[in-house]
């Protein structure tokens, strides 16, 4: 550790007293890679996955396993490459992700960040510009990954700050023991469902509970614009007895209470597969009512990332919209191959599956979904994870930071109330 | 604190004359056997209190501020103070008379059961936070098994009524079963330190029970009960991940408000404002502890 400190400050002198007419980096050392921008300008792919092997290590933070189906892109990264990735804190947020890179010590803050959109302001520091694609940190570096382009305009900085990854469409989970199944968002009314509505938490805390509330404001008329329906709706199901105050994340769901809850679609698999376990049946269904998508969570690499190849090849992979291998399919002896010089780095790259397509098997929307569909590159969500229902036709909508901001603030007062 | 006032009033005494101010200055080898914890105590504890009064008087344009503070008195910031305050209060009443029948229980008997309460008080004060919450729903909860003993055996539904773990009574109900053995255990022994000559001696001068009660138990109690009390409170008033496992933001508390702007996912850029409510708790807790000392030290007294 201390080593390696040593060489940091080395290093970072050393680039500090680089003149800036040396046009082509050296890649020798591992100090390019802290500012390349771009693919081209890492060297290409086969110098970016030998640069991250050397460094060995991945440091990511506040990822979940089930959340997204994250637990298989770490897999298949970790034994593709031989990179050991430390998942720092897997149940901490936003803010908690920001303040790591603000404030842990230089080896141990994250290499690469997935956060919520509305944290944007917050890791620069100061307000917005109106434009939200012009809004960056200096706390993130600028990096565009392989398939920029892809990802749409109104989800990407545009110098490569950080760019939108995947999001969550609102669906509603249930208990399949229920006598009544649930179809749509105004079914969580029905009075057979007394003290076992669950909602995701605190909408002033969670973002699934958040969007949550945005979706039973659609569900009842409402728009983007004014939550208070959302708010209404849930304070009609508590003076009914029907909410219940247990949180629905899969630990609660797992002990019985709530049975009905609204939820991200990423998050059922990992719910469904619980409940499999413990020998429970939980089913997710999008509801017919509302087709509700919530604001992408955002990647962004550290500027500081004490790993800043391995960095951007994480993000490469987890923006690749490739079909192909996870960790399962793997031979088993790739990354040693690639070390060996035996195997080309982009080679194993390409025969990967993609994070994009990691995130649709795991129920998600990956954010490069339209461009993934018109190539014919999208693999096909597993048809187990939701009931087929009339709410598959909807085309989901999405708010902007900017309607979220409106509905905090007015959640801030009027949810403890409820 | 009181290994300080005793040797204050030791220099007093044997004070006087010059060469025992001299000896004031003399450096006190037993300090160093204290560093370690000192240098513990002044980096977890009281420089991320400083760390925290900065962050509290700063807005996020890094100017001075005290809005902050100003905020607690208003919205939901003063609804949630007045929640975890609730919620302090009422526990510390049913702990603190349910905890004091079983310290009286406790010192009238011996041998064996004693000591297995005792034990059990203490292992139960310290059983806190999401493994506590996740006991009760497991045995309380709509599929617990006490939940469904009941209604097997007893055809009782304890879901009929207006019963559920998930509410500011069920919170209340689950911090009962720390804080009462918490009283067990700091209570106990204020009541193994009355003298059976106290008793004795109001027989043989005629006393009666009630005046025994009024003049001799409440006088000598009263000073270290009410500091137990303070105690349980301030315990219940900063408890976190319990109350975290068992509410979704409808029953306001501070700890979970704080927790929502530090660490949560929706709230941006309102840290500070988390470290104001913070100090909030950290105000209140000080009034308390200074009362806690205030009868402590009326109680060393006695």
């Amino acid at each position: 550790m201390r080593k390696q400190f040593v060489f940091g400050v080395v290093a970072a002198i050393a680039v500090a007293l680089l003149p800036a007419v040396s046009a082509a980096p050296s890649f020798a050392d591992d100090s390019a890679f802290a500012t390349c921008t771009d693919l081209a300008s890492c060297g290409g792919m086969s110098a970016l996955v030998k640069a991250a092997q050397a460094e060995g290590t991945l440091n990511i933070t506040t990822v979940l396993r089930n959340w997204a189906d994250y637990g298989d892109a770490v897999d298949a990264f970790q034994a593709a490459f031989g990179i050991h990735i430390n998942d720092d804190n897997p149940d901490g947020g936003s803010s908690y992700e920001i303040n790591s890179i603000k404030t842990a010590p230089a080896a141990s803050q994250p290499d690469v960040i997935d956060f919520g959109a509305s944290h944007v302001a917050e890791a620069a520091g100061a307000a917005c510009p109106t434009d939200f694609t012009q809004c960056s940190a200096s706390i993130f570096a600028n990096y565009k990954v392989a398939t920029w382009n892809d990802i749409p305009a109104a989800w990407k900085n545009v110098n490569g700050n950080w760019f939108g990854n995947y999001q969550g469409q609102i669906v509603i989970g249930y208990d399949a023991k229920l006598k009544k199944a649930p179809t749509k968002i105004s079914d969580l009314k029905n009075p057979a469902y007394k003290k076992v509505v669950g909602i995701a938490g605190d909408p002033t805390g969670a973002q699934e509970a958040l969007i949550s509330v945005m979706a039973a404001t659609v569900a009842n008329g409402g728009t983007f614009d004014n939550v208070q329906k959302g708010v209404d709706f849930y304070h009609s199901l508590k003076t009914s007895g029907n909410l219940s105050g247990a949180t629905a994340d899969s630990t609660h769901i797992a002990t019985g209470n709530p049975k009905v809850w609204l939820d991200y679609s990423f998050n059922a698999l990992g719910t469904e597969q619980l409940g499999a376990q413990i020998g429970k049946t939980f089913k997710y269904v999008k509801p017919a009512d509302a087709a509700v998508m919530g604001t992408p969570y955002l990647f962004a690499v550290n500027a500081t990332a004490p790993h800043p190849a391995a960095a951007r090849l994480w993000v490469e992979y987890l923006m690749s919209e490739n079909k192909g291998h996870l960790a399962k399919d793997l031979a088993g002896d790739e990354a040693a191959n690639v070390k060996a010089g035996t195997l080309d780095g982009a080679k194993l790259f390409n025969s990967l599956m993609g994070g994009q397509n990691i995130f649709q098997l795991g129920g998600a929307v990956p954010i490069e979904i339209a461009a993934m569909t018109k190539k014919k590159l999208l693999v096909a969500s597993p048809s187990t994870i939701f009931v087929p229902s009339a709410g598959d036709k909807l085309t989901p909508t999405q708010p902007s930071v900017a309607q979220q901001a409106t509905a905090i603030a007015l959640l801030k007062t009027e949810w403890p109330k409820i | 604190m009181l290994i300080a006032d005793d040797r204050a009033v030791l220099t007093q005494v044997t004070g006087g004359d010059g060469s025992s101010r001299i000896k004031k200055f003399t450096f006190d080898k037993s300090v160093l056997g204290l560093l370690p914890f000192l240098l513990f105590l002044g980096y977890f504890l009281l420089y991320p209190i400083a760390a925290i009064v900065s962050a509290s008087l700063h807005n996020n344009e890094h100017h001075l501020t005290l809005s902050l503070y100003g905020n607690l008195f208003s919205g939901n910031y003063r609804d949630a103070f007045i929640g975890s305050f609730k919620l302090a209060f009422y526990s510390m009443i049913v702990a603190g008379i349910a905890g004091a029948l079983i310290c009286w229980a406790v010192v009238k008997t011996s041998g064996v059961i004693r000591t297995i309460t005792s034990s059990a008080a203490g292992v139960l004060a310290n059983t806190g936070g999401v493994p506590l919450a996740f006991m009760f729903i497991a045995a309380f909860g709509q599929e617990g098994l006490i939940t469904k003993f009941l209604l097997k055996v007893f055809h009782w539904d304890l879901y009929a009524g207006s019963f559920d773990l998930y509410n500011f009574w069920g919170i209340l109900l689950v911090y009962c079963f720390f804080q009462i053995p918490l009283m067990v255990i700091i209570f106990t022994p204020a009541l193994e330190n009355l003298k059976i000559e106290w008793v004795e001696a109001n027989e043989s001068l005629g006393g009666s029970k009630l005046q025994y009660f009024r003049h001799v138990l409440i006088p000598v109690l009263l000073p270290s009960y009410l500091s137990a009390c303070l105690l349980l409170f301030a315990s219940a008033f900063s408890a976190f991940a319990t109350a975290a496992a068992m509410s979704n933001g409808t029953i306001p508390l501070v700890p979970l408000l704080i927790g929502n702007l530090v660490n949560g996912n929706v709230i941006p850029s309102e840290a500070n404002q988390g470290d104001a409510l913070a100090m909030g708790m950290v105000l209140v807790s000080l009034v308390v502890i200074a009362a806690y000392l205030g009868l402590l030290r009326v109680t060393r007294k006695r």
